[in-house]
């Protein structure tokens, strides 16, 4: 006696159908799993033999072998439980094995016969076609999003062997929105002062420029950051589904609608394992934090205090926008286009921003500054300065511009890029800049002069370049040509990070 | 010298000659290079005996003197540890090591041991000198302070280093990065009497590595002396008991820029305690980095805006003393010229420019990066700092 029941597993963010074999027959009691399953498949079987008896159904006391394929492919998680409970029951004749053709189920099972939601349901739901599909009730929306055939949401098997056996109909269950609020982001016009650093997120949003704050504690250096996400605009209807498939993947909660619209923002720790950061893991692969923020924002406080394995992981995704994760028996390839955003104090001690103010020492602060690698810094086509903001704009200072207002100027400043050459100007290749970024005599002659004399080198004139271009495409009228002031103020968006080892800007 | 010999405490009375020979400079040295050294144990060691008594003494070779024996009592294994340090490090390795840097090994009845030392009540027991030790004979004065300075400190280093030096005046400084650097480069560039240099460390490693080259210069037109023997690393403790020496080397010692708490601070006091006259340079208020030249002001130190008061407390004729390079910059137009003087004031964010100016970013880029064309102001970390004739000496 035989079932197939399709179900699927995740392997970094995708899903891979798996058919869910369950031969019951006369032999010695038992119950196998094979087809390469890890440690928490193997586990469902406690769990299985527990739900399906304490739901009204009785326990083969034969021979089960169960097998996942395709065979030659790790599995991992407990997504196949509620598949392996239908299989056993469709295997020993307590459901009819026609009832459950063209469904494929997702769902962890309880001791008691519940189903409980498992992380990923969006894309498994897309790799599993046109199948109709029995789900978690937490999971709906994110099967919803995905599924192109029918979406069944159960609370446990009992209903099931109701709906299989009983020819009950589909329970009606209540999936109205979970209640969980939208994320909140924080507005702009919270920041006082800081015209310089506002200034910085605002290109930043306009052009996609990877972004650097540098400045003491307590200079709002994070909360500069989580405002980086409310400039930019919502994602578009494939990139919602990326991401979306992402989250639900690595377990983020997703928002009410289930689709992920807004540009997501992560912050990790700087202790955090590479493995979280990147991606992996042994079995599964999942998405790490840079593909979360994949299409958003990856903000990375006291960057030099992530280990430098980090730093160096994250230069390749910088690049491509994809991270590729292998592992011994399995391989995957992860989106991850964020934009990043990150944050350093000038020194160990903090202080040392303003000429004579630091104490370090001449090794600690070449230490300190060490820890960055000159790629990775090289990476951030702007490196901005932040200070304390001064007390008189703390206690009576006006609120700045909304982060309503600011998104209107990068909107337009957004289209007007993409309508010119089709992506952001931070994507723009060094050889198209003379025809989209044209620079007037004198804007020309600061460039040659930082080149000759200030140690500005091929690729942080090209970096310089491009963040004049998002700077002109600000201007009300989107200037065409690049101006002297639009250069000087380009350059000074490109200050050095360590004072006192090597002054001026450059690199 | 030898009239002096009897009045000196602690002084071997065993030397016949009065005169110290070579092998005695040799095994003060190798008594030095023993680890955790002091001054005070260097003098323990000899009082009484001839330093090649001293050296079996310190390696166990025979029975230590009261004082000796007690120290060994106090600190642990110290006897063991000067015993396998003294059977590597010979007298005669020592003197041969000295020999091969060029390093003059000069003890306390030395002619050529600074006069000004003799009477020190923390009176170094040898001295380690590269150079020519004539540079202290001119009238001398002192320049020190912090490590960190704005640019505008180290400019003023540099331009009291090099017009002290076409005044004739001998310059001593500590090497260090920051002030003493910048003096020690101003003096350099005028063709005046070469500078001092007291460092903390043994001459066979330079330190900071960074001064390696204006180590040697130093080395070549004047004198680096060092209390320690050549291997000696430079241990933090190391620092303040140098600047002992550096200010009773000084007839006047000028502070430039030091925090609330510098190693400049020490060397005033020792100025102050030595009835060496201390001047500091005034900084703003606001500025951390002339927190303890304004506090030394406001404690009885003279302020030195320039060198011609140098010279007038050193006695000289200061009227000559002036602007002595040439400079060559095109003067800036009048906007930016409002920006380069906010800069003079103190160093300028492209922010706090665009506020006082009442203009946009742009219009503060714009301005800065032509002053910045023009060689009147420097950016660093986000900073605008205005720069004088000096800043290539800074």
């Amino acid at each position: 006696m035989f079932a197939s029941i399709p179900s699927a597993v995740i392997v970094g963010a995708q899903g891979v159908p798996v058919s869910v074999e369950v031969h019951v027959a006369k032999g010695l009691p038992g119950f196998h799993v094979v087809g390469l399953p890890d440690e928490s498949i193997r586990e469902s079987r406690d769990r299985v033999r527990a739900a399906v008896m304490s739901s009204g159904g009785s326990w083969p006391d034969i021979k089960i072998t169960v097998n996942l394929a395709p065979s030659r492919q790790r599995k991992s998680g407990s997504a196949l439980d509620l598949a392996i409970a239908v299989g056993v029951l469709a295997a020993s004749d307590q459901i009819p094995v026609d009832a459950i053709r063209g469904l494929a189920f997702l769902g962890e099972v309880g001791l008691d016969g519940s189903i409980r939601g498992v992380p990923g349901v969006a894309p498994m739901s897309g790799a599993l076609d046109d199948l109709d599909l029995v789900v978690p009730v937490q999971s709906t929306h994110e099967a919803l999003v995905v599924a192109r055939g029918r979406v069944h949401p159960v609370a446990s098997i009992r209903e099931l062997i109701g709906v299989f056996a009983d020819e009950a109909p589909w329970p009606d269950h209540d999936v109205d929105r979970p209640i969980a609020s939208l994320r909140h982001e924080p507005d702009l016009a919270d920041v006082v002062g800081q015209p310089m650093a506002r200034h910085a997120l605002e290109i930043a949003a306009a052009g996609g420029h990877h972004c650097l704050f540098v400045g003491p504690p307590g200079s709002g250096k994070t909360m500069l950051a989580a405002r980086l996400p409310g400039l930019l605009p919502s994602l578009d209807r494939e990139q919602a589904l990326e991401v979306t498939m992402i989250h639900s993947a690595a377990g983020v909660q997703l928002p009410p609608s289930g689709l992920v619209v807004r540009p997501p923002y992560r912050a990790p720790h700087h202790t955090s394992s590479s493995v979280s950061i990147v991606g992996g893991g042994s079995n599964d692969l999942r998405p790490g934090e840079i593909s979360i923020a994949h299409h958003g924002v990856l903000f990375m406080d006291e960057l030099p205090e992530f280990t430098p394995k980090v730093m160096d992981t994250i230069r390749q995704p910088l690049e491509d926008g994809t991270v590729r994760v292998a592992r011994a028996a399995l391989h995957t390839t992860i989106p991850s286009r964020f934009q990043l955003v990150a944050a350093m104090n000038p020194c160990p001690c903090g202080e040392g921003n303003r000429p004579g103010d630091c104490e370090c020492g001449s090794v600690r602060l070449s230490k300190y500054s060490g820890r960055v690698s000159g790629p990775l810094l090289d990476r951030f086509d702007l490196r901005v300065r932040v200070e304390r903001p001064a007390v008189d704009d703390l206690v009576s200072g006006q609120p700045g511009e909304s982060t309503r207002v600011v998104a209107e100027r990068v909107a337009v400043a957004r289209d007007r890029a993409t309508a010119r050459q089709g992506h952001l100007n931070s994507d723009l290749a060094a050889r198209d800049l003379d025809e989209v970024a044209p620079l007037t005599p004198a804007a020309l002659a600061v460039l040659r002069d930082e080149i000759e004399n200030r140690g500005l080198s091929g690729r942080g004139y090209h970096r310089v370049r491009r963040v004049a271009r998002t700077l002109a495409d600000l201007t009300p009228h989107g200037d065409e040509v690049i101006d002297e002031a639009t250069v000087a103020l380009a350059l000074n968006l490109r200050t050095r990070v360590v004072r006192s080892l090597d002054s001026g800007r450059a690199a | 010298m030898n009239a002096a010999n009897d009045s000196l405490p602690g002084l071997s009375l065993n030397c016949s000659s009065g005169r110290w020979t070579d092998d005695d400079r040799r095994c003060v040295a190798a008594l030095a290079a023993l680890p955790n050294m002091t001054t005070a144990r260097l003098v323990a060691l000899q009082s009484g005996r001839s330093p090649r008594q001293a050296v079996a003494m310190a390696l166990g070779e025979i029975a230590p003197s009261k004082a000796i024996a007690a120290t060994f009592g106090r600190s642990g294994d110290l006897a063991g540890q000067w015993a396998e340090a003294g059977r590597t490090m010979t007298p005669e390795r020592m003197g041969e090591w000295c020999a091969e840097l060029s390093v003059q090994i000069l003890l306390p009845l030395d002619d050529l041991y600074p006069p000004l030392l003799i009477d020190d009540p923390k009176r170094p027991a040898v001295l380690f000198a590269h150079g020519d030790m004539a540079a202290l004979d001119r009238r001398r004065v002192g320049i020190v302070g912090t490590r960190n300075p704005t640019r505008r400190g180290g400019q003023t280093a540099a331009r009291f280093g090099r017009e002290l030096a076409d005044a004739g005046v001998a310059v001593v400084s500590g090497l260090a990065l920051g002030i003493d650097g910048a003096a020690h480069r101003g003096v350099l560039s005028s063709d005046g009497p070469g500078p001092v240099a007291i460092v903390a460390n043994g001459h066979d490693l330079p330190y900071p590595r960074r001064h390696h080259s204006l180590w040697r210069e130093v080395a070549e037109r004047g004198v680096v002396l060092s209390e320690w023997p050549p291997g000696t690393k430079p241990d933090a403790f190391r620092f303040p008991q140098r600047n002992r020496i550096l200010a009773a080397l000084s007839e006047v010692v000028v502070v430039i820029e030091s925090r609330e708490r510098g190693g400049s601070l020490i060397t005033a006091r020792e100025a102050a305690e030595r009835g060496v006259d201390v001047f500091a340079v005034p900084g703003p208020i606001d500025e951390r980095a002339c927190a303890g030249t304004n506090s030394l002001l406001a404690d009885g130190a003279a302020p030195a805006a320039d060198t011609e008061t140098l010279l007038m407390a050193l006695g000289l004729d200061g009227r000559r003393a002036g602007r002595s390079r040439y400079d060559s910059r095109l003067a800036p137009g009048d906007d930016e010229q409002q920006v380069l003087d906010l800069c003079r004031a103190g160093a300028c964010s492209l922010e706090s420019v665009a506020e006082e100016i009442g203009g946009d970013l742009r219009d503060a880029a714009l301005r800065l990066a032509r002053l910045e064309r023009g060689g009147w102001v420097v950016e660093t970390g986000g900073w605008f700092e205005a720069v004088d004739e000096f800043a290539d000496l800074a």
